[in-house]
């Protein structure tokens, strides 16, 4: 399925959710279930627990449906937002993070320039975050990186890199003052 | 480590890029949260740097669920028609625009939230009077405490809200002083603890600064509401 026959799909079935049409979530989960359990999944860790997130999140597009403004906002990048917050915020109640390996920018492999795949957004998007991404400082981008695909805190990412809490919250801040900067180019 | 970067951001968009990002944890992030629902503009801030980031999750692999999870979802889907009550006592929102819709939807989220801290079914009352005067009040009763956030309040120059519950004897009995701009979280006494049940009415009344000194309230009851299961 091209890419934007399937986000007008997703974006006309998140328009009738707020009538109350079940058949509508069931076409927004039939599109988006995979992308928004590999979201969960990545930052839990766990099946379980990650399917419980997963039915929130659906439970939420539910119930927020009607604030889902299709012509501001991508409707995978609005329900994006929602499975890493659900997510975050279930991590943030029960535990530390899942990944609290030691990150060595150092030795941090350059991002290997992942295939973009269709659900998300179109290929030059990703490519041009990347662009910008590569162009920050390699602690800056593991940092970054910690904070989004594994759901690390600061005082997380601190421990993990091995500097001291206000040292890690100068680089992310650097980082995505940098990366606004580039992405406005 | 030497780079001579020195552009700057305002501190709102920092704090939305770190909320997008999710470095934030307990009370900052909820902080933002509940920013985000009441400040339109800020929530475009967030809007706007979930919308950048979020091109990196074609990185993440799909994952199909089991098979199963949408007849879970469907059955634990809320009739839009009844959801739940709450949802009935806050068509009233509506009436303040879009900024009502979010903030409602972020009121049930913070909830969820603070559901999930305590692991336990909160009571929620939504406390409200005419006008712009609403609270919403989330009831932990494995703590028992209490935190009342400010929907839409007014602050009145001279005189201060105050929280009170009234249980079926029909007495007030004082709880806390709440704020026009922010959440408070009132610890209960043991003995008012044990009275904060299901549909046991909170009110809140203007009081001067310092709040009620006669242990009932002075001023008018601007706003009331049951404490109700989520």
């Amino acid at each position: 399925m091209d890419l934007n026959t399937n986000r007008s799909l997703i974006a006309a079935a998140l328009g009738r959710i707020p009538d109350g049409d079940r058949a509508a979530l069931q076409t927004v989960y039939r599109l988006t279930s995979a992308k928004l359990f590999g979201v969960c999944l990545r930052i839990l860790g766990e099946r379980g627990e990650a399917e419980d997130v997963l039915q929130e999140v659906y439970v939420t597009v539910w119930r927020k449906a009607a604030d889902f403004d299709a012509s501001r906002a991508s409707p995978m990048t609005w329900l994006i937002a929602i499975a890493r917050n659900r997510a975050i915020d279930r991590l943030r109640s029960t535990r530390q993070s899942r990944n609290m390996d030691p990150i060595d920018a150092a030795t941090e492999i350059a991002d290997a320039t992942a295939g973009a795949d269709s659900a998300i957004e179109s290929v030059q998007e990703h490519a041009r975050l990347h662009g910008c991404l590569d162009g920050l400082a390699s602690h800056e981008r593991a940092a970054l990186r910690g904070a989004f695909f594994d759901g690390n805190t600061y005082e997380d990412l601190a421990a993990r890199m091995k500097v001291p809490l206000g040292t890690m919250k100068s680089w992310i801040r650097r980082a995505m003052i940098k990366l606004k900067a580039c992405l406005e180019q | 480590m030497t780079d001579t970067f020195d552009h700057s951001l305002p501190e709102d968009e920092l704090l939305a890029a770190e909320y997008a990002l999710g470095v934030l944890a307990g009370a900052d992030r909820a902080a933002v949260e509940l920013r985000a629902a009441r400040e339109p503009p800020f929530a475009r801030l967030v809007a706007g740097w979930e919308q950048r980031l979020a091109p990196w999750a074609a990185e993440i692999d799909e994952v199909a669920p089991s098979p199963q999870l949408w007849d879970r979802i469907a059955a634990a889907l809320p009739a839009h028609a009844q959801s739940a009550g709450l949802w009935h006592s806050l068509t009233f929102w509506r009436g303040f625009g879009i900024a009502a819709g979010a903030l409602a939807a972020a009121s049930l989220a913070a909830l969820i939230y603070l559901g999930a801290l305590t692991q336990q079914q909160p009571l929620v009352a939504i406390i409200e009077g005419g006008g712009h005067r609403h609270f919403v009040a989330t009831l932990d009763a494995g703590r028992g405490t209490v935190a009342v956030m400010p929907a839409a309040f007014s602050p009145d120059a001279t005189r201060v809200p105050e929280l009170w519950l009234i249980p079926p004897d029909g007495k007030p009995r004082p709880v806390g002083l709440l704020r026009a701009d922010q959440t408070v979280t009132l610890t209960l006494p043991t003995d008012l603890a044990a009275l904060a049940k299901k549909d046991v009415v909170l009110a809140v009344s203007l009081e001067p600064p310092g709040g009620s000194t006669t242990g009932l309230p002075t001023g008018p009851v601007i706003a009331t509401g049951k404490l109700t299961s989520l």
